[in-house]
């Protein structure tokens, strides 16, 4: 039966059923507090180091608004600054990535120049050049004064460079990941990988609703490819395992790709260790996604850009030592399923999309249920209510009533 | 004569190309196959300034091209359909006249349909993608057949992406 407004809006009783209140996707406050408090403080896989493959390579991005360049010194190390000139506090690097190696029409080779002003730094953020600085700043100001602000950098988890705004981070990156990725450990660190794919999508929902999609494979409904691919008893038996700090992995099952029309096994090109076809899916908090898939792993970083907006990133990786054939081979299993023009990704994006319609900033609050129970296997929940576990205690916001505010139209047709 | 019958291969080449525009436009997938020769590949590429490296986001042959858009209405998808704007800019022909590569320039736009929220948006017409058809084709009696198309993208942000070829 359908409900009138006040049933509509009467909250689900909570010991029956686990449900979060959709301002916590939806309100610009929260939002702005998530910045702060979350996106600020923890560990970011924001590139490979495969995408700075020389010395004096770069790459530039941003973390919770933040402009950040990561660069690889002659020694070989990787280490990561804000890319912001101390001086007029310019972009010091535009390009998505490139080299030092060569100068810049302001600058000398094997140094970072700002262009503005031609202010230079070498890979260790050393400021070692400040134009006509003796006849400007005299004795007042010197190139030991305006470093860059460096970031603290860590390379983990299948060469993945993980960098923090947050100086006084209390774990290193193993300590913050833990144990969640042991179940790719041995796949993704045997051997180097290297990236194949990238692309990005800037997606008018929530970076929430992102990441419970790869937490929760109840919507496997939704992919025509998954059902036939799957839905046995191996994939019902999958289990959700939660982990310290707000993790989850989606156990595996083998995969039966030759029930889809045109797809093969990936058997032949499984990585390192990894059993033939079989499939997990680690979700990191507060929104990376390694998803591991046979022959190829994909890896998702989620930018927030306001409340309903979110940039994400897709990399495909493959194995560095890849023949070109073998190389070719991963490539396609990878887009046919998880590509811009892939069976499974396009359909993801579309059910974000239609819940960033109903859950944009102004729209009512309405009752989001994560309360699916089946013994922590493939379609229980767990996942999400683990995270929002997490998220709640970096928030200090109740899931009910995220902004401390009544919930307008609800208490409204509650007093009718 | 030569030159006359240049002329014409030239001709027959961009209206291949065109005739295929307007297929896939209309979501005629097996009548556009059929303007495709059976060893048919299709790529859709892009150069990543990000990672450096040139990518293939899609490639198939003829009879994956095929089953896929059989396969395709059973999956869900975003219907708002794709139109393309495309100007052949050059044909060149081998010595024989036999076979020819042709580059034309493309502006694919959404028409929205059901991508977003219809109510607001179904009928806006969105940019989707640009880039370059790179093909080769060949000649059979007065007509050019497609033998390859490489699909070269400028375009990456290509959020929700889409299920059908471009």
């Amino acid at each position: 039966m359908a409900r009138n407004a006040k049933q509509w809006n009467t909250h689900p009783d909570q010991n029956k059923i686990e449900w979060a209140d959709s301002r916590i996707y939806s309100d610009e406050e929260i939002f702005e507090e998530e910045l702060e408090k979350i996106w600020k403080k923890v560990w970011i896989p924001v590139c490979h180091e495969s995408e700075l493959p020389e010395p004096y390579d770069f790459r530039t991005m941003t973390i919770a608004r933040e402009p950040v360049i990561v660069c690889r010194d002659a020694d070989n190390q990787i280490r990561a600054f804000l890319n912001v000139c101390p001086h007029r506090a310019n972009l010091i690097e535009r390009r998505p990535s490139g080299s030092f190696a060569e100068g810049t029409p302001s600058g000398n080779p094997k140094n970072m120049t700002c262009m503005f002003h031609a202010w230079q730094f070498d890979m260790k953020g050393r400021c070692v050049h400040i134009s006509r600085s003796e006849e400007g700043y005299q004795d007042r100001l010197s190139t030991k004064d305006v470093g860059l602000r460096r970031l603290r950098c860590e390379v983990a988890f299948g060469g993945f460079v993980w960098v923090t705004l947050d100086d006084h981070i209390p774990h290193t990156v193993q300590e913050w990941v833990g144990s969640a990725l042991d179940c790719i450990l041995e796949p993704i660190d045997t051997e180097p990988l290297e990236v194949f794919h990238y692309h990005k999508a800037i997606i008018p929902s929530n970076y929430k609703l992102w990441h419970d999609t790869n937490s929760e494979f109840y919507h496997d409904f939704v992919h025509y490819h998954n059902r036939v691919t799957g839905f046995n008893d191996a994939y019902f038996a999958r289990k959700n395992m939660t982990f310290d700090n707000g993790h989850v992995v989606v156990g595996s099952f083998e995969v039966q790709y030759d029930q889809y029309e045109g797809f093969e096994s990936r058997e032949a090109l499984s990585f390192p260790t990894l059993p033939p076809n079989n499939w997990y899916m680690v979700d990191i908090f507060p929104g990376i996604n390694y998803n591991l898939r046979g022959s190829a792993l994909r890896v998702d970083l989620m930018t927030p850009i306001s409340a309903n907006e979110v940039m994400i990133e897709f990399r495909g990786l493959g194995l560095k030592q890849d023949t070109e054939e073998e190389r070719l081979t991963r490539i396609r299993h990878h887009n046919t399923i998880w590509g811009p023009m892939g069976r499974n990704l396009h359909e993801d994006l579309l059910s974000i999309t239609g819940q960033g319609v109903t859950m944009s900033p102004g729209t009512e609050p309405r009752h989001i249920l994560h309360g699916r129970h089946e013994n922590d296997t493939i379609h229980d929940e767990v996942g999400m209510r683990h995270y929002y576990d997490e998220w709640s205690r970096w928030m200090g916001r109740p899931l009910h009533n995220p902004t401390n505010r009544p919930t307008t139209r609800g208490s409204v047709a509650a007093a009718e | 004569m030569r030159k006359a019958n240049n002329i014409a291969a030239i001709e027959a080449v961009k209206d291949t190309i065109y005739r295929s525009c307007l297929l896939m436009d209309d979501e005629r997938w097996s009548d556009w196959l059929k303007l495709c020769d059976d060893g048919f590949y299709y790529k859709v590429t892009a150069y990543s300034p990000e990672i450096r490296k040139d990518m293939i986001y899609f490639d198939a042959d003829h009879g994956q091209l095929s089953s896929m858009c059989d396969l395709l209405p059973k999956h869900n998808t975003d219907h708002s359909p794709l139109k393309r704007h495309a100007v052949v800019y050059t044909v060149d022909l081998d010595d024989g006249g036999t076979s020819a590569e042709a580059v034309t320039s493309f502006v694919i736009y959404q028409n929205m349909l059901d991508g977003v929220n219809s109510h607001i948006d179904a009928g806006e017409n969105h940019l989707f993608a640009i880039g370059r058809y790179l093909d080769k084709l060949r000649m059979v009696d007065d007509a050019a057949r497609f033998v390859s198309r490489e699909v070269r993208l400028e375009t990456r942000r290509l959020d929700k992406g889409t299920h059908w070829p471009l």
